[in-house]
């Protein structure tokens, strides 16, 4: 995970819980006021709904005392009572009474029952008049709701008394009109709805909603996914099993759904600038932090590319961590870089132990790979190479005859010219160089120098005949030195030619045997320079000097080289290897 | 005979009835649920296209002070009961006279009155059964049912039988009134008994003109508007 991704995180995501709690918490406070608000005009509603039902019911209830006073309707039932030969008549008469009043008084619902309770007679309003009811099964409430063919009415009752007795009972009602509320209201009979206001809900989501609701207190149902609120209406209900119960229904939802709303908005543009926030933040964060870090992490891809551990520089950036870290990093550095000076220290003591083995078998050869290494560096110099190279040159110079190792002394001490097989036996020491060195590992650098130093720039070289620059640079410099140091040395079987006629024999190999600016190089060297060498007392330290003073002077002519073999110590390697450590 | 010859020679009184103003209130009350249901009340909209005929046509004249004819005239008077109305509403008939109710309405009706000139409880009847009352003293007798506290009859028990209705122009005519000095009466539910004395000889006829209510000088109002208490 990236570094600002997780700032972003670590700073967004705290942000966007405390507004996702603030945004629920507001929301739940929101609906529970709104659902207050609702409850109370609910309950003003029912307060008035109630006075005004109690007036009409004062009113109503005087108007029916008189009525059941009326002389005429106690004469019908009187006449109900004592007629035997036409009761229907007689009950037309009294139906025919009831349909007068009824239309006098603009009620819907009229009956007598006689005072033990069965009904006597009874008409509802029709469209255009009175009709009889069926008394069969008619069995109204004195007070309250009662449906009579499919129609709802709301009754109340009034004794008519005769002489201070009650004789029958007056009942009439109006039909019920859920919609006269100014809320939502249901009405219910045994749990089923009979009557309801809500036009796009199903009675039976309605009775499923409120099947859990106590019938005399608030209850808190879903319908839809919607929150509903519903009030018992104090309003004349029946008792008992056959009651009716009429409560208010309030979407709760849809009256908070503005609010509602709203606040989505509000929390939808707090959560953008918190988001937008967070991405700043970490940003900008993450910018102070990761910046220095990519230029380490670059740094030290760097390094691991070329192996080099280069130190940082002192500030990397304002982050104490980061600082810290570089430092640390140097530490590692310093530390590696002297475990690797001590490596390369034992690994020069162990080449140049090599090296001295080898000269040690041939008196003749005496000090040949260290003057080669001499030269071979001075030629380097002379042609600008890196230290790097430099540095390859010289133990490579140092090992380049190592080969010469696994070939027979018979051979390689023979005096007088060598057999053709002999021959071929001493032109295996590059290959059989290299197939000592191969396996020593960190010295890789070097094979092409054992290898390669006996190929020549036409290709008439061995073991494998390269053309040109197909022979490294660094095996054609050792090459020209090698060859300058066997024509100066002294043999037994010739005394060693002069530094000028050596340097004429190489000009005179220069693009057959020799490459030509290697020589050319070489030739520039002034004979200080060589006689340093042969002195034992090298400075490559001071070589460049050397060189630049030489190089103006160019040539002094050449003078015989004496020979010096061996006179050079194990003293005099270890300080050249000491004095190009330093230069390093 | 000769009394009978003389009164057949006798004279008319002939008379018009002049209303001035509605007397009656039909139905005045309007029912509940008229108002209840905020529709403009039309008052007295089943009433008559004019008021005032019907009015005049609800007046009642008829001779004081001649002689008793009681049973010499008697004749034989119908108030049905039907749609839950007396029909007539107004009968004028000489003392003596016997009045039948037939009740044509399929309901049961109850005829009573409490009239001092007849008190009578005819009781509950059905559909095609009918209840003879007879008159035998004048006077106004008020005549209701028991169940139908909506119905309402008059029936004015005359002293003999010059007596009649004015009709829908008020115009009336009590024929054959032997020469006499008598007084005419009016009368009316509402406005009350008029009088005016009148002498009839044997050759002309008299004339005699009412305007109700009456409020000239001398005569006054009548203030007695109880027919029942009239004698």
């Amino acid at each position: 995970m990236r570094f600002a991704t997780r700032t972003f995180l670590s700073s967004f995501v705290p942000f966007a819980v405390l507004l996702a709690v603030s945004f629920w918490a507001v929301r739940a406070s929101v609906i529970e006021t709104v659902r207050e608000g609702l409850r109370a005009s609910v309950r003003d509603n029912e307060v008035a709904l109630a006075r005004e039902q109690t007036r009409n019911e004062i009113r109503d209830r005087k108007l029916l005392q008189g009525v059941a006073e009326n002389p005429t309707l106690k004469a019908g039932l009187q006449l109900l009572a004592t007629e035997r030969s036409a009761r229907d008549q007689a009950r037309n008469t009294l139906q025919d009474q009831l349909s007068e009043i009824c239309d006098a008084l603009s009620f819907d619902f009229i009956m007598v029952s006689s005072a033990q309770g069965p009904p006597l007679a009874a008409v509802v309003r029709e469209t255009g008049g009175f009709a009889p009811v069926n008394l069969v099964h008619l069995r109204p409430p004195e007070q309250g709701f009662f449906s009579a063919d499919d129609r709802l009415y709301e009754v109340t009752s009034v004794p008519i008394n005769e002489a201070g007795i009650r004789v029958a009972t007056l009942t009439v009602g109006g039909r019920f009109d859920i919609a006269r509320f100014g809320v939502p209201a249901v009405l219910l009979h045994k749990g089923a709805v009979i009557a309801m206001q809500m036009r796009d809900l199903a009675p039976a989501q309605i009775e499923k909603a409120l099947a859990a609701c106590t019938p005399a207190a608030d209850c808190e149902t879903r319908i839809q996914d919607d929150a509903y609120l519903s009030l018992p209406l104090e309003l004349t209900a029946g008792v008992g099993e056959d009651s009716y119960l009429l409560r208010s229904l309030q979407d709760v939802d849809a009256a908070s759904a503005p609010v509602q709303a709203v606040l989505r908005k509000l929390f939808l543009v707090a959560g953008l600038i918190a988001l937008a926030a967070g991405l700043g933040i970490s940003a900008l964060s993450s910018r102070s932090i990761a910046r220095p870090l990519a230029d380490v992490a670059a740094h030290l891809r760097k390094s691991a590319a070329t192996g080099e551990l280069p130190e940082f520089p002192e500030s990397t950036g304002g982050v104490q961590e980061i600082r810290d870290l570089t430092e640390g990093f140097n530490h590692a550095a310093k530390a590696v870089h002297e475990s690797r000076e001590r490596l390369t220290r034992a690994y020069v003591q162990f080449v140049g132990s090599l090296a001295q083995a080898l000269d040690a078998r041939d008196a003749y050869t005496a000090g040949h790979s260290r003057r080669v290494s001499e030269y071979s560096c001075a030629i380097a110099t002379a042609m600008n190479l890196p230290a790097q190279d430099l540095e390859t040159i010289r133990v490579g110079a140092l090992l380049h005859d190592l080969g010469k190792i696994g070939i027979s002394d018979l051979v390689l001490q023979k005096p007088g010219r060598l057999t053709p097989d002999e021959n071929e036996l001493i032109r295996q020491h590059p290959v059989i160089g290299r197939r000592i060195l191969e396996n020593v590992q960190g010295l890789e650098a070097y094979l092409g120098i054992v290898e390669l130093h006996h190929e020549n720039w036409d290709g008439t070289g061995y073991p494998n005949g390269f053309k040109g620059e197909e022979t490294p640079l660094h095996a054609r410099i050792v090459k020209v030195a090698d060859a300058y140091d066997a024509m100066t040395s002294d043999r037994p079987y010739q005394r060693g030619q002069s530094h000028a006629e050596a340097i004429a024999i190489l000009k005179s190999a220069r693009g057959s045997q020799m490459d030509s600016s290697v020589v050319d190089a070489f030739a520039l060297l002034g004979d200080q320079r060589r006689r340093r060498v042969l002195d034992g007392t090298p400075s490559l330290r001071s070589l460049s000097q050397a060189l630049s003073i030489e190089h103006d002077k160019s040539q002094n002519g050449g003078s015989v080289p004496t020979s010096r073999e061996g006179e050079e110590t194990r003293e005099g390697i270890e300080q050249v290897a000491t004095e190009q450590r330093e230069t390093s | 005979m000769l009394l009978g010859a003389a009164l057949l020679q006798g004279a008319d009184i002939r008379g018009v009835i002049t209303v001035e103003r509605k007397l009656t209130r039909h139905n005045v009350t309007a029912s509940a649920g008229m108002y209840q249901r905020e529709a403009a009340v039309k008052l007295g909209a089943d009433a008559d296209a004019d008021p005032l005929e019907f009015e005049r046509s609800h007046v009642a004249v008829y001779l004081d002070g001649g002689p008793n004819s009681t049973a010499s005239a008697v004749a034989k008077t119908t108030i049905e009961q039907r749609d839950r109305r007396f029909i007539p509403d107004l009968v004028v008939v000489p003392a003596g006279s016997v009045v039948s109710f037939p009740n044509l309405d399929p309901i049961f009706h109850n005829v009573f009155s409490l009239s001092k000139a007849k008190s009578f409880d005819l009781g509950n009847y059905p559909r095609g059964q009918t209840r003879v009352v007879a008159f035998p003293n004048p006077g106004v007798v008020a005549v209701y049912c028991h169940l139908h506290s909506n119905m309402a009859a008059t029936i004015v028990v005359t002293p003999n039988r010059w007596a009649t209705r004015a009709d829908g122009k008020g115009l009336f005519a009590l024929k054959d009134v032997p020469p006499g000095t008598y007084t005419v009466v009016a009368w009316h539910k509402t406005a009350g008994t008029f009088r005016q004395v009148v002498t009839i000889d044997e050759q002309s006829d008299a004339e005699v003109n009412f305007t109700l209510p009456y409020f000239g000088p001398g005569e006054g109002r009548h203030t007695d508007v109880k027919p029942a208490a009239q004698r």
